[in-house]
């Protein structure tokens, strides 16, 4: 798995690739969490992401209950089928902010 | 677990490093695909075997590497069956109960998606330590 963070305007992009499983997820939730402070909107771009399994969605629910807490705007994108299905599956996917693409994720920051 | 006469089997004894979740997704996908899941199934499958073994590392071997798992999946005439086993502490069973549809709560996913994935689910502890077996059914086509 990659991480990298980009500034797009006002806000942050975190773009990962590769697969979210129980060994990588803890640096994909060190990076989310340290740039959640640092931003209104943080957008995670999930387009190159192959795999992800429940600690990663875990992850994902932390950091929005945190971005929640402290009045920002989580959102995600790039969600492929096969991604998605994880989200079906955990019945999580109407906490999420999900958009289609980055123009959305980020409008206007 | 002794093999299955003219199906299909795989084991993996492995220790309980998360490294080796990957390789394990890749077979599994591969298995369910030589029995004859669509690649969508193949994926969940694969999902659900990764959930099981993430189980074990974290709540049997408290995220050690150096624990051992067993896990055999084995074709059988209505599906897919997978046993695995480990020496690690018997589960909490509470700990990792599977969670509320529609909860904002991260706890207890991996369980929720073995259930929701396979069609049944069993665990128990021994002395000699914890037994998982489950299976998926096949909807082979008539």
């Amino acid at each position: 798995m990659t991480i990298s963070v980009r500034d797009v305007g006002e806000a942050k992009v975190v773009d990962v690739s590769g697969d979210v499983d129980l060994g990588t997820s803890g640096d994909l939730r060190r990076t989310l969490f340290t740039t959640l402070p640092l931003t209104y909107t943080l957008a995670l771009n999930l387009q190159a992401i192959r795999y992800i399994d429940s600690s990663g969605i875990a992850t994902l629910i932390e950091v929005l209950s945190d971005s929640q807490r402290l009045k920002k705007n989580f959102v995600l994108f790039g969600l492929s089928s096969a991604i998605e299905e994880v989200f079906r599956l955990t019945h999580v996917i109407r906490i999420f902010r999900i958009v289609q693409t980055e123009q959305e994720a980020v409008g206007g920051a | 677990m002794s093999p299955a006469i003219g199906g299909l089997i795989m084991r993996f004894v492995m220790p309980s490093d998360t490294r080796y979740l990957p390789v394990v997704r890749g077979a599994t996908s591969a298995l369910a695909a030589a029995i004859g899941w669509e690649e969508s199934e193949c994926r969940v499958i694969a999902l659900a075997v990764d959930e099981a073994i993430a189980n074990v590392i974290r709540h049997a071997y408290h995220n050690r590497s150096d624990g051992v798992i067993e896990l055999e999946c084995r074709e059988i005439p209505e599906g897919l069956e997978v046993t695995m086993l480990d020496t690690g502490d018997a589960v909490d069973r509470a700990k990792i109960c599977a969670r509320e549809v529609g909860s904002d709560q991260p706890g207890g996913l991996g369980t929720h998606i073995i259930r929701d994935v396979m069609d049944s689910v069993t665990y128990q502890a021994s002395p000699s330590g914890n037994r998982f077996v489950a299976t998926k059914l096949i909807r082979k086509k008539t």
